[in-house]
């Protein structure tokens, strides 16, 4: 197709956005409802793995090995560890660095009066790949020798990893029933103009025009609307985050993930929806007339 | 001559069972003017939806400038369309359109540069007379004006062949001869015109090849005696009577037997004395 032509048919879509704006806006206002939704889905579903990940990371696993253990004892306990499955790393930390790191967080005055006195059993700290078999890992952990006891924050960690999982199952579903209703939204809107140029399109099959030409305005209808909705959605998105997020850090003292990191990957991801969603309708809207001839297109 | 259009033993049953056309066939020359005359229901639109390839055959070949279009591709459709131009009974223009944009839109359509729809679409209305409303809205034209627009945007994109669906049905005479003047003017550039009417003033008036369809069936030709001869009575002989309803037979007799006394007359004119088979038709509908 012809450069001329290709503007042409474009010039015909974004006239058919203008003149049919009422529906043209409807439609924008659902699929910007259903892209923030879907977005704000996504970024909970974010924030819950970033602390999730947080969580496990910050606050390993601490294996203490039973008291009076020698050096060489505590690394056959370390390659032990190392050997079972789902642990990713065993990090040996001696109780003299124990010890240190307790100073340094509650102050060398309380310590003045141990005289060198060490409490502190040695330690390995352990970080494991699937926090979801965490259970299973504790307990080949307890059952290796040297061992004495194991602490961690694994409930939290494993609330947070579900909570996480029913999120995404949850987001998944509605962004699925959010992209079928703005589907169907859109394609009634594209319906609408068609229905009001009906007569146009029946004299454009009349005179020779291939389905590609009468179908490109209407695909090019889907388009606009879809990438308007995406724009918006995408700016209204940061200030609804960005006003959420400052409520909620103010009432619980979690590090929110700040939205600036991933919305070039928002933005991506809402226009090419919006343009897919939109190119759909029309091209789902518009097989019905190209299939008609003559005044069938018209209803007589 | 080169066949543009050729129907060889075409039915068309539609699905609610209505045998539109019953084993018809039919061959028109590259340009020539036909005139398809027959009552409504006869099987007229549907033979032109047959053309236009609206409509598919349910038996028989069609052929449109040498191609079997009863075997044409679905996406050839359109290139064969740009071979027709159509005018419509009821104009169909686009009113939020000028008269200039009306026209251009056809070229648009099928995707012409805006360099030739500038050069072309002056030319074509400057052709049917319309220069000065060319930025006229189409309501604001008369029904003839209307038709002059509906006929720029058949011709703009230089079809070979005119297909005009009662084109003087929604305009008043003097405006009808007009038009099938114009028709008559393109048709000597070499266009093949088919022109669907039920106006026997205009198809007498017109020395034209004439093609009338009866239930389904091509029921007389002009063309059948190998030259072309002045219109006369519609063959009404195929009409069996006690099919039809008694008014549309008292309106039928009443048509042939105006037509009969006009022809009587015009022969006698002429002194020819005319003494045909078709006194004895009206009698058959009368009986």
């Amino acid at each position: 197709m012809r450069i001329s032509g290709f503007s042409y048919l474009i010039k015909e879509g974004l006239k058919n956005v203008w003149n049919n704006r009422i529906m043209s806006i409807a439609s924008v206002c659902v699929l910007i409802s259903c892209l923030i939704l879907t977005g704000s889905a996504v970024l909970f579903s974010m924030n819950v793995s970033q602390l999730v990940e947080s969580v496990s990371d910050s606050n390993e696993t601490t294996v203490y090995l039973e008291n009076g253990l020698s050096k060489v004892e505590a690394v056959y306990v370390g390659r032990d560890l190392k050997k079972i499955k789902n642990i990713a790393d065993a990090q040996y930390f001696p109780k003299e660095e124990a010890f240190e790191e307790f100073k340094g967080r509650l102050g060398e005055e309380l310590f003045e009066n141990m005289k060198g006195d060490n409490p502190l059993p040695d330690a390995y700290k352990v970080t494991m790949t699937d926090l979801s078999k965490y259970n299973e890992t504790v307990d080949k952990i307890k059952a290796l020798d040297g061992v004495q006891k194991i602490s961690s924050r694994k409930e939290l960690a494993q609330r947070l990893s579900s909570i996480n999982s029913l999120v995404q199952t949850l987001s998944f579903w509605i962004v699925l029933a959010l992209g079928i209703i703005s589907l169907f939204i859109i394609s009634n809107t594209i319906r609408a103009t068609m229905y009001s140029r009906r007569f146009e399109i029946s004299i454009m099959k009349s005179v020779g025009a291939t389905d590609a030409f009468v179908r490109i305005p209407f695909v090019v209808e889907g388009v606009t609307i879809g990438l308007i909705a995406s724009v918006i959605s995408t700016v209204a998105l940061v200030f609804l985050y960005d006003g959420i997020m400052s409520i909620v850090s103010s009432l619980i003292h979690i590090e929110v993930m700040p939205i600036m990191s991933v919305i070039w990957y928002v933005a991506l991801i809402f226009v090419l929806a919006g343009v897919v969603i939109g190119a759909l309708s029309g091209f789902i809207s518009i097989r019905k007339y190209l299939k008609k001839e003559g005044n069938e297109i018209l209803g007589w | 001559m080169e066949k543009i259009i050729e129907f060889k033993n075409v039915s068309k049953t539609y699905d609610s069972g209505t045998h539109a056309l019953n084993n018809a066939s039919i061959s028109i020359e590259k340009g020539e003017f036909v005139f398809i005359v027959g009552a409504s229901g006869a099987g007229k639109s549907t033979f032109l939806k047959l053309i236009m390839h609206e409509e598919t055959p349910s038996r028989g070949t069609i052929l449109v400038n040498g191609v079997n279009v009863t075997k044409i591709k679905r996406r050839k459709v359109p290139y064969l369309r740009r071979n027709m131009g159509i005018v419509f009974q009821d104009f169909r223009l686009i009113d939020k359109m000028t008269v200039y944009d009306n026209v251009a839109f056809a070229m648009r359509a099928i995707g012409a540069r805006p360099s030739a729809v500038k050069k072309r679409v002056p030319y074509i209305l400057d052709l049917v007379g319309l220069s000065d409303k060319a930025k006229n809205r189409p309501s604001e034209l008369s029904g003839g004006e209307q038709q002059r627009v509906s006929l720029a945007r058949a011709l703009v994109n230089n079809p070979s062949i005119i297909i005009a669906d009662e084109p003087t049905g929604n305009i008043d005479p003097e405006m009808s001869f007009e038009i099938i003047e114009l028709l008559s003017k393109i048709n000597d550039q070499g266009t093949t015109i088919l022109v669907v009417t039920h106006e026997h003033d205009l198809v007498r008036h017109f020395n034209k090849r004439v093609v009338v369809i009866e239930k389904g069936r091509v029921v007389s030709d002009t063309n059948d005696d190998g030259e072309s001869v002045p219109y006369q009575l519609t063959d009404y002989s195929d009409i069996d009577s006690s099919d039809v309803p008694p008014q549309t037979a008292e309106k039928i007799s009443r048509q042939v037997a105006q037509e009969f006394s006009e022809i009587v007359a015009e022969n006698s004119e002429e002194g020819q004395p005319y003494g045909g088979s078709n006194a004895e038709v009206s009698s058959d509908i009368e009986g």
